[in-house]
């Protein structure tokens, strides 16, 4: 077996390749089912621990279902099409799945080493298939607990026997296990076919816009009473309206022909399974390479703990485009990391177009707060929470220097200064989206209060998301923690690793702003504007603190 | 190529690939009979690993018809997988398999029985890994990963070669071997596409220059002539 001029008859090689590989991988094999039996009685053993009196309360509560409330009439009304709605966003979130990920994936190794060979594909790819379909039906059945449980929860089965409840349940859990093996049969196909792929894209908006007129013909049927047939329609509309109506006619609704549409969930499941089964084999090796390359650097990520590198492996995949928006470079070299920063958004517009919409949800939350006190405490946390990531979306220069500290040597300043340069085009651009309908509505009060309290405000929002940006790296000790009488400390470490930044930004602003929305005293107002300058300078000092040691580590 | 040459094993014809706006290779046209050598060359991001994807199967063009063996090429084709040993875009090894059993295993994928054992030996000695044997990936240097990726061409069947780099990483003994090798694998018949920044190496393997700048052909022809051109090229 050398080379040769001839032709090669292809090698009936596939099955003493797969013995092989499985012979010479089986230690490895043993290791990682020990390692996830560990990991499963790991997550009993904490589910036990810490939530088995609020499960065996739950299992209590089945067995006598609540009674029903004033609560219950409007949501029975309004769980058909809210319960098709959510059952379409499922749908559509498995078949985008197969977009980047799909049931049908290959390891890195495997597609390095195996896929280039004559080995047959349709003996590599079909079990892959079987493993996600089988892993998918079972993950759909335990999510059908949610919502049926939900319905019971809220009095839909009130005076009704523990039978009741176990035949919700069950129905519910089939009902979603076939809507989960559906989507996985089609999304078998999403990923062997680029037409289909094509169509999933293109129908996405429109799946999304039928999501919210199911969302929306909810909340209509749950506050007042519209036409029957608008429901009907709901239900039967695709296999999303067709995992409901076992449900809510289990749950005391009206649904006569639910054993028909549980009948036509199962067709549909069965049918794109097998058809999923075989499309398997097919599946393109160039798909496979780009999948196992986007698993691949997104497992690192995730078990880095780095968001943005999970957020960069996704958005990977879409290469090819080219920068349109450029920007003359300043004379001035004060204003470069500006125009830096500007140029990032640039080539980020998505993340603009969500702060400033952001943004702009946060003003309104604050406009209805109300005149302070207790009744303002949820929209003004809400809308500072929002304005918070606004802020942190537009602090993508800074980011990007964080993420490698080696990007910003050849700048002439020093890495802790840049904490400072980089807060700039956030807040610029938070006070011009902003500043709009906060001047609107100084103009309509004749208070000026609204722009004051939005020009100290933005700046602290800002450097609370420049301390998150340069936060140390992850480090395994993290998990670790510290033994106290009390437990563990690695949970909160963990938690603070990632809202620390937040927690020093919104917590205190929150207090602020619901004592300067109260009604006028005087000294309030400028109080205020003193605290948050002396914040946000305080913030912005710790953000370069953070990166000095960011970088020297 | 002269007229006088052997009947193409691989041509290419119009082959241009674009990757949404981005046009990564220009239409062009490419021959490559058994046992003759082409290389590619040119700076990054000029082409190269795009036509060779494309010559190995890997990747469909945007435009053009590859033809291999006689026959149109498409993504996935069993023969291709057969025939066309590649080297390049192998970036991961199994940690838990030896440089020994990585070899196993492609000489078994594709149909190795009794004398699997030979085989292996003989591109271990050949690749001068024979020390390494039992070693498993994490262990090895860069230079031994490539050779061990060198190594996987030598147990399997090839008619058609194709290279992307595959000097990198190698000390300059090494390389010296490669061009060996490939001088010999040229002889035995086998036909090799290579993409190399090594003009030693192109010049010591290659019958012919393919000269990449900006995805077109800016230069091709007997190794010393198109050597010029990419000077030129700076």
């Amino acid at each position: 077996m050398t080379v040769t001029r001839e032709a090669i008859a292809v090698p009936d090689s596939t099955g003493p390749t797969i013995s092989l590989l499985r012979e010479l991988r089986r230690g490895r094999g043993r290791q990682r089912a020990a390692s996830a039996a560990y990991w499963a009685y790991l997550i009993g053993l904490a589910v036990a621990l810490y939530g088995g009196s609020e499960i065996a309360a739950a299992f209590h509560a089945l067995r006598q279902p609540p009674a029903a409330t004033a609560l219950t009439v409007r949501v029975s009304h309004a769980a058909p099409a809210g319960l098709a709605a959510l059952a379409l966003v499922v749908l559509l979130v498995l078949l985008r799945d197969g977009l980047w990920r799909g049931p049908v994936t290959l390891p890195q190794v495997t597609v390095d080493w195996v896929l280039g060979t004559p080995v047959d594909r349709g003996r590599l790819l079909r079990p892959r298939f079987r493993a996600s379909a089988a892993v998918a039906v079972l993950a759909g059945a335990a999510v059908g607990i949610v919502p049926a449980a939900a319905l019971v929860g809220l009095g839909l089965l009130g005076g009704h026997g523990s039978g009741s409840v176990l035949r919700l349940i069950l129905v519910a859990m089939l009902s979603t296990a076939l809507l989960f093996g559906f989507g996985t049969g089609v999304a078998a196909f999403v990923e062997r076919s680029a037409t289909a792929a094509r169509w999933v894209r293109r129908l996405t908006p429109f799946a999304c816009a039928l999501a919210a007129v199911l969302g929306g013909l909810a909340v209509w049927a749950a506050v007042g009473k519209p036409p029957s047939v608008l429901s009907a329609i709901a239900v039967w509309s695709g296999p999303w309206g067709w995992t409901v109506p076992g449900m809510t006619a289990l749950a005391g609704g009206s649904a006569r022909l639910w054993p028909a549409a549980v009948a036509l969930t199962g067709a549909a499941a069965v049918a794109f399974l097998v058809l999923g089964f075989f499309a398997a084999a097919g599946v393109p090796g160039a798909a496979l390479r780009v999948r196992a390359r986007t698993i691949g650097a997104m497992s690192a990520a995730v078990l880095s703990m780095d968001t943005r590198g999970v957020a960069l492996a996704y958005g990977g995949r879409a290469s090819g485009r080219r920068a349109r928006l450029r920007l003359r470079p300043p004379r001035r070299r004060e204003l470069v990391l500006l125009w830096r920063d500007l140029l990032a958004l640039a080539r980020a517009p998505s993340r603009l177009a969500g702060a400033a919409a952001l943004a702009l949800i946060a003003v309104g939350l604050v406009a209805v707060a109300g005149p302070g006190g207790h009744a303002a405490l949820v929209p003004v946390a809400s809308a500072l929470g929002l304005g918070y990531l606004a802020a942190a979306w537009l602090c993508e220069g800074a980011r990007l220097d964080a993420e490698d500290t080696r990007r910003s040597e050849n700048l002439p300043f020093r890495f802790e200064r840049l904490a400072w340069w980089h807060a700039g085009v956030p807040c610029l651009v938070l006070l011009v989206v902003a500043g709009v309908p906060a001047v609107a509505a100084s103009v309509v009060t004749g208070s000026a209060r609204f722009v004051v309290l939005l020009a100290v405000t933005v700046p602290v929002l800002v450097a609370g998301a420049l301390v998150n940006v340069f936060r140390p790296r992850h480090h395994p000790d993290l998990f670790g923690g510290v033994e106290t009488p009390v437990g563990n400390t690695a949970a909160i470490s963990v938690l603070l690793w990632f809202v620390w930044g937040p927690l020093l930004a919104v917590v205190p602003t929150t207090a602020l702003l619901i004592s300067a929305l109260g009604p006028s005293r005087p000294g309030v107002l400028a109080r205020t504007v003193v605290v948050a300058i002396g914040l946000a300078v305080g913030l912005c000092t710790y953000a370069a603190v953070r990166a000095r040691r960011l970088r020297s580590a | 190529m002269p007229p006088s040459d052997p009947p193409p094993l691989l041509s290419l014809t119009g082959v241009s690939r674009s990757y949404g706006e981005r046009v990564a290779l220009r239409p062009l046209d490419l021959a490559l009979a058994a046992g003759r050598c082409i290389a590619v060359m040119g700076a990054n991001g000029s082409g190269k690993s795009t036509l060779l994807r494309i010559a190995a199967g890997r990747d469909a063009p945007s435009t053009g018809h590859v033809i291999y063996a006689g026959r149109v090429m498409s993504q996935d084709d069993l023969v291709v997988r057969t025939e066309i040993a590649v080297v390049g875009d192998m970036v991961s090894a199994y940690p838990d398999l030896t440089v020994r059993e990585h070899l196993e295993l492609v000489a078994v994928a594709h149909g190795a029985g009794r004398d699997r054992d030979e085989l292996v030996d003989r591109a271990l000695a050949e690749c001068r890994l024979d020390d390494h044997g039992s070693a498993l990936p994490g262990s090895l240097s860069s230079g031994q990963l490539q050779a061990l990726h060198l190594a996987t061409m030598l147990v399997r069947p090839r008619r058609l070669m194709v290279l992307d780099e595959p000097e990198q990483r190698l000390d300059p003994a090494r390389r010296r071997w490669l061009g060996e090798l490939l001088h010999a694998e040229k002889q035995a018949g086998a036909a090799v596409l290579m993409a190399t920044h090594h003009v030693e190496l192109a010049a010591a393997a290659a019958d012919h220059v393919l000269v990449l700048s900006e995805g077109a052909v800016a230069g091709q022809g007997a190794p010393g002539t198109a050597l010029a051109a990419l000077a030129a090229l700076g």
